[in-house]
C-alpha cells in the first residue's frame, strides 16, 4: 500500500497518448466522444470501489469505534472522524514529525500507520496529556522555555518528548538532540526545546 | 523602558502557550466544517505549453466523486489573484495555458480525502509541451532591466571612477539559491457559503488582503467574505498572498453547496505558492589603504516568472549599511518558467546582504585588518545616500557585546591556523540590518470592571502577537496581564495590515495603545460599566487614507528608509564559529553569538526566541537550504521535507542572543524597531567567512556543502 500521491506529475505518457497515437488523425474530442462508452467500461474495471474496516481505538482512554475507508491514516482517523485536531500534518510522508502520538505507549508517526492496523489498541494523542487544568510536566516546560513559535509542530514534539524521557534517551543534551532530531520545528525553537526536556525530566521522574 | 511598575520589557511566557502545547490552538485546517467534502489539486506535469485535453472519465468512475474543476468548465468562474508587483500574475484554470510544473490545472472533489485523492490520480492530461527555461543561463531565459519606480536605485558620487582609482579593490561575483519557505502547517483552505456570503478557513498573514483579494477573484462584494486564520503554523512570507487555490475551493463550495476543504501536499506547496528566488550578484568594494570604503557597486540579478516582474532589490539597504561617497546599484530580473517567487524571511536582505558582508571579510583580509575593525572604520554616522540622520544605531555597540561574549580577542586571523584533532575551526563575523517599517492598523478594546479584550485582525504567525497585544493593553489600562484577552485572525475585527517586514509589532501596539488612551479618556471622564472603543494609527508620514487601503486589503507602510525625518534601521552583529572536518570536509557549527539592537523590546522572552530562530535559519540558509531543479524540466526534485535540507535538533548550535538595551525616540513613538526578519540577515556570511577563516577557501556560492570542501 502506497500513500504516494504525486505520481500523476510524473506520467509523462499517458494512456491516451498511446491511445491517440494508435487511431491517429481524428480529432482528440470526436474520438472521446465516440468511444466514451469504451472507456466507461474500462475505468469501472480500472476503479475499485473502497473497502471500509471497522476499527476500534481507544483514544485517550475512551473506547471508540468507526467504520473508515481501509485507507484512511491514524492521523486522519484521529483529525477528520474523532474531531481531535491536536496532532498535526505537515507532511504526510513521516518526514517531518507534527503527527507523532503513543500507540500502546511507543510513539508512532500516525501519518505513517493505517488506522486499521491500531484497530484494538491504545492511543495518546496531545488532547490527553494534561490532567484537567494541570499541564503535564513537559507540557509546562515547553511554556516556561518557550519552546515553541507557531506551534505546529509542538504536539508532536511534546508527545515525541514525553517518550523519549521514557525511554531513558534524555539523560544527556546530547541524547535529547538525537532522539528529538524526528521532529521538525522550522521556527528552530531546539534550543529551547532541549531546555524545557531538562526542566520535565527532572519532574516527571519525580512525579 | 522597563521600570519596576512596568509590564513592557519584562519578559513573559505566551498567554497563547497553554492552548498551543495543550493541542487546542486552532489552526484553520482545524475548524470544524460540518458536511465538508474534500478538494485534492491535480498539478501540471510540464513547465511550459498547453493543456490539450483531460481524459476525465476514469477519475469520475472513482466511488465518491462530486465534481470535477478545469478550465473547461470553471475558467471564467474567477480571475487570478492581484500580483503583489509590477507585472502580470501567471494563471491557473483561467485557461489551458501552462506557465511553470506543478501549476493547478484541475480540482478533484469527493465524498471524502481518500476518493479525492484517488481520482485526482486517475485523471490523464494530454499536453502541447515547449521546451522550459529553468533559472540564469537556461536558454531562452530573459534577462531585463529592473527599472525603479516600486524600488530606487540609490546612486552618489562617480563609483566607476572612485573604483578605479581605489589601492584596495573586491570584484567578485556571488550565487544564493532557490529556497522555500516550507512552514510546518501545509498550504490549506476551507470554504463554504451561507447563501450569497462566503467563509474561508485559511493560514494567513493577512486576512483583509485575502478576503478582498478573494472577493474581486470572484467579483462579489468584500463585505460578503469573511476569513478566520486565529492560528498560523508558521508562514516566513508564504501566506502573505493570495494564491490561486483559494478563489476554486470557493468555486467548487459554491457548485456542490457544501464546505470544500483542501489540504494541499507538502510537494504541491512548492508550486502552488511562492519561493525566494535565486539570485545572483556582482559587488564591487574600493578602499583606500587605511581600510576606508570609497566605492561600492553593487548590482543584483533575480529569478521571476514568465509574467511577473517581483523582485526585491535588497541594495536598498546593501547602498546604505557602510560610509560610503560612493555608490551605484541596480537590479536586473530574469525570467523563465517558473511560479512567481514572493517574500521569504529577511526577503532582500538575507540574498544582498550576503556578498556584502562576504565583500567585507575579503577586502579585511586584503587590508590585513580585522574585520570588526572594518566595520568600526566605516559605520556611517548617518544614512550615506540621502544624509538623513539615523533613528539610531547601535551596530558597533552589538560587535562590541558579541565579541566579548563570544571571545573574538582570541582569534588567530591567520586561515587554517585554528585546529581541534581532525577539526579545522574558524570563526566569523558579519552585520546584521533590516529596516524598521511601520503600517497603519486598527483595534478595538474592550473594558468591563478589570477585565479587557482586544481585538484586531492581525496574525500570531509564532511571532508572540497575542502576547504583546496583552501586554501593551495591561500596560495602558494598568491591569495585570491575566486580565486581558486578546482576539485575532478574522476579519470581523479591526483591520490590520500584512503580518510581514518585520512590522507588525509596532503596528499592532501603536493601535492597541491608541485605543486604550481613548477608553482611558473616557474613565478619567468618570465613565463606568462597559466601556468599548475602536482606535487606528496612521504611522507618521502616511496620509489617512492609507488607513482605507489596509481596510480594501491593499499595501500602506512606512518603511526604514525613504522616510522624510530619518533613516530607521534595527542593526545587528553575528559571531559564529564552524568547524570543518580535514578529512571529510563535513562542516558542523557548534556555537553562535549574535547581538541585537530594536529599540523597545515588548517581550524579551519571545523576542529571544524570534532572533534564535531567525539565526538558525540562517545557518540553513548557509549550509542547508536549496530548492534544487531539474534544469531540462525546469521542475523541483527535492520537493519533500527529506530532501528539501533544514535544520533538525541535533543541527542547532549552543546559542546566545544579546539584547542590546537601545531607545529609540524617532523611529515611533513607542520606540518599536521590530525583530522577525534581523536575526537572519547576514548570518549565511558569517558562516562563509568562519569557512574561509577555517579553511582558507572562500566560497560565494550557496549553500556551502562538503563538495566545497573536498
Amino acid at each position: 500500500m502506497t500513500f504516494t500521491v504525486t505520481p500523476l506529475r510524473r506520467w509523462r505518457i499517458t494512456r491516451r497518448k498511446l491511445l491517440k497515437g494508435g487511431m491517429g488523425l481524428l480529432a482528440a474530442g470526436a474520438w472521446a466522444r465516440f468511444f466514451g462508452f469504451f472507456r466507461h467500461a474500462r475505468a469501472a474495471e480500472t476503479v475499485r470501489p473502497p473497502s471500509t474496516i471497522t476499527t476500534r481505538l481507544r483514544i485517550n482512554g475512551r473506547d471508540n469505534t468507526f467504520k473508515l475507508d481501509s485507507r484512511v491514516t491514524l492521523l486522519d482517523a484521529l483529525r477528520e472522524h474523532a474531531g481531535l485536531t491536536g496532532s498535526k500534518k505537515g507532511c504526510d510522508h513521516g518526514q517531518c514529525g507534527a503527527c507523532t502520538v503513543h500507540v500502546n505507549g511507543r510513539r508512532v508517526l500516525s501519518c505513517l500507520t493505517l488506522a486499521a492496523t491500531a484497530d484494538g489498541k491504545d492511543v495518546a494523542t496531545i488532547e490527553g496529556l494534561a490532567e484537567g487544568k494541570k499541564l503535564h510536566p513537559v507540557q509546562q516546560a515547553f511554556v516556561d522555555h518557550d519552546a515553541f513559535q507557531c506551534g505546529y509542530c509542538t504536539p508532536g514534539q511534546i508527545m515525541s518528548a514525553v517518550a523519549c524521557i521514557k525511554e531513558k534517551h534524555a539523560e544527556t543534551d546530547a541524547d535529547i538532540r538525537e532522539y528529538m532530531s524526528g521532529n521538525l520545528c522550522r521556527c528552530a525553537a531546539y534550543p529551547k526545546i532541549v531546555a524545557a526536556i531538562k526542566q520535565a525530566r527532572g519532574a516527571t521522574e519525580r512525579g | 523602558m522597563a521600570d519596576d511598575t512596568s509590564i513592557i520589557g519584562k519578559a513573559r511566557p505566551r498567554i497563547d502557550g497553554p492552548a498551543k502545547v495543550t493541542g487546542a490552538a486552532r489552526y484553520p485546517s482545524d475548524e470544524p466544517a460540518p458536511g465538508a467534502v474534500w478538494a485534492f489539486l491535480v498539478t501540471s506535469a510540464i513547465a511550459r505549453g498547453k493543456v490539450k485535453s483531460f481524459d476525465l472519465d476514469e477519475a469520475k468512475a472513482v466511488p465518491g466523486v462530486l465534481d470535477i474543476l478545469t478550465h473547461w468548465n470553471v475558467g471564467g468562474d474567477a480571475k487570478p489573484p492581484a500580483p503583489t508587483s509590477k507585472g502580470k500574475p501567471t494563471t491557473t484554470l483561467e485557461s489551458d495555458r501552462i506557465w511553470h510544473d506543478g501549476q493547478i490545472i484541475a480540482v478533484v472533489v469527493a465524498e471524502t480525502y481518500e476518493a479525492a485523492r484517488e481520482a485526482a490520480n486517475r485523471v490523464h492530461v494530454d499536453y502541447d509541451e515547449e521546451k522550459p527555461s529553468a533559472t540564469f543561463g537556461s536558454p531562452g531565459a530573459q534577462e531585463e532591466k529592473r527599472e525603479p519606480g516600486d524600488h530606487e536605485d540609490p546612486k552618489i558620487g562617480d563609483p566607476e571612477k572612485a573604483f578605479g582609482a581605489a589601492p584596495v579593490k573586491i570584484d567578485q561575483r556571488y550565487e544564493t539559491p532557490t529556497q522555500h519557505h516550507n512552514p510546518m502547517e501545509l498550504f490549506t483552505t476551507t470554504c463554504f457559503w451561507q447563501g450569497d456570503k462566503l467563509t474561508i478557513y485559511e493560514p494567513s498573514q493577512f486576512v483583509y488582503g485575502l478576503k478582498n483579494n478573494v472577493a474581486k477573484q470572484l467579483g462579489i462584494d468584500p463585505a460578503k467574505v469573511t476569513v478566520v486564520s486565529r492560528f498560523t503554523g508558521g508562514a516566513f512570507g508564504s501566506k502573505g498572498g493570495t494564491t490561486a487555490r483559494t478563489a476554486w475551493i470557493a468555486v467548487a463550495a459554491r457548485r456542490l453547496k457544501r464546505p470544500v476543504k483542501l489540504v494541499a501536499t507538502r510537494d504541491q506547496g512548492f508550486t502552488i505558492a511562492t519561493y525566494r528566488a535565486e539570485t545572483r550578484h556582482r559587488l564591487r568594494l574600493g578602499a583606500d589603504a587605511n581600510g576606508r570604503l570609497t566605492a561600492l557597486i553593487h548590482e543584483g540579478w533575480e529569478l521571476t516568472s514568465r509574467p511577473s516582474q517581483y523582485n526585491v532589490s535588497g541594495t536598498e539597504s546593501t547602498a546604505r549599511i557602510y560610509a560610503c561617497p560612493n555608490v551605484e546599484t541596480a537590479v536586473n530580473l530574469v525570467h523563465a518558467d517558473r511560479n512567481t517567487p514572493g517574500f521569504m524571511r529577511a526577503p532582500p536582505d538575507t540574498p544582498y546582504m550576503f556578498p556584502l558582508e562576504s565583500a567585507m571579510d575579503e577586502l579585511a583580509y586584503a587590508l590585513k585588518m580585522d574585520p570588526v575593525e572594518l566595520r568600526r572604520l566605516n559605520d556611517a554616522p548617518k544614512d550615506p545616500i540621502n544624509g538623513l540622520p539615523w533613528s539610531s544605531r547601535s551596530l558597533m555597540k552589538c560587535y562590541d557585546a558579541a565579541a566579548e561574549r563570544f571571545g573574538w580577542k582570541q582569534r588567530n586571523p591567520v586561515p587554517g591556523a585554528m585546529r581541534d584533532g581532525d577539526w579545522k575551526i574558524g570563526w566569523g563575523c558579519a552585520t546584521a540590518a533590516y529596516p524598521s517599517n511601520i503600517a497603519p492598523c486598527g483595534a478595538t478594546v474592550r473594558l468591563d470592571g478589570d477585565k479587557a479584550s482586544i481585538g484586531l485582525a492581525g496574525q500570531d504567525l509564532g511571532t508572540g502577537a497575542y502576547t504583546v497585544i496583552a501586554m501593551t493593553a495591561a500596560q495602558a489600562l494598568k491591569l495585570p496581564v491575566e486580565n486581558v484577552s486578546v482576539e485575532l485572525g478574522h476579519t470581523d475585527l479591526p483591520a490590520a495590515s500584512l503580518a510581514a517586514g518585520s512590522s507588525h509589532t509596532a503596528s499592532i501596539c501603536h493601535a492597541v495603545a491608541a485605543a486604550c488612551d481613548k477608553v482611558n479618556a473616557k474613565r478619567a471622564q468618570g465613565e463606568t460599566g462597559v466601556i468599548e472603543e475602536t482606535a487606528a494609527n496612521v504611522p507618521n508620514g502616511l496620509p489617512d487614507s492609507a488607513m482605507d487601503k489596509i481596510n480594501h486589503g491593499q499595501m500602506a507602510i512606512s518603511r526604514g528608509f525613504g522616510r522624510k525625518d530619518c533613516t530607521a534601521y534595527a542593526f545587528g552583529a553575528h559571531f559564529i564559529e564552524v568547524r570543518v572536518h580535514g578529512r571529510t570536509g563535513e562542516i558542523r557549527t557548534p556555537r553562535m553569538v549574535s547581538a541585537f539592537a530594536s529599540g523597545t523590546i515588548i517581550n524579551p522572552l519571545t523576542a529571544y526566541s524570534q532572533y534564535m530562530g531567525g539565526m538558525i535559519w540562517g545557518i540553513s540558509a548557509a549550509l542547508f537550504e536549496k530548492t534544487e531543479i531539474d534544469l531540462r524540466a525546469a521542475r523541483y526534485t527535492n520537493d519533500n521535507l527529506a530532501d528539501y535540507l533544514i535544520p533538525v535538533n541535533a543541527d542547532a548550535p549552543e546559542i546566545d542572543v544579546l539584547l542590546v538595551p537601545e531607545e529609540d525616540n524617532a523611529v515611533n513613538p513607542m520606540g518599536i524597531k521590530g525583530i522577525g526578519e534581523i536575526g537572519i540577515v547576514g548570518v549565511n556570511a558569517a558562516v562563509a567567512n568562519a569557512v574561509f577563516h577555517a579553511t582558507g577557501r572562500r566560497i560565494r556560492r550557496l549553500p556551502i556543502r562538503i563538495e566545497d570542501m573536498v
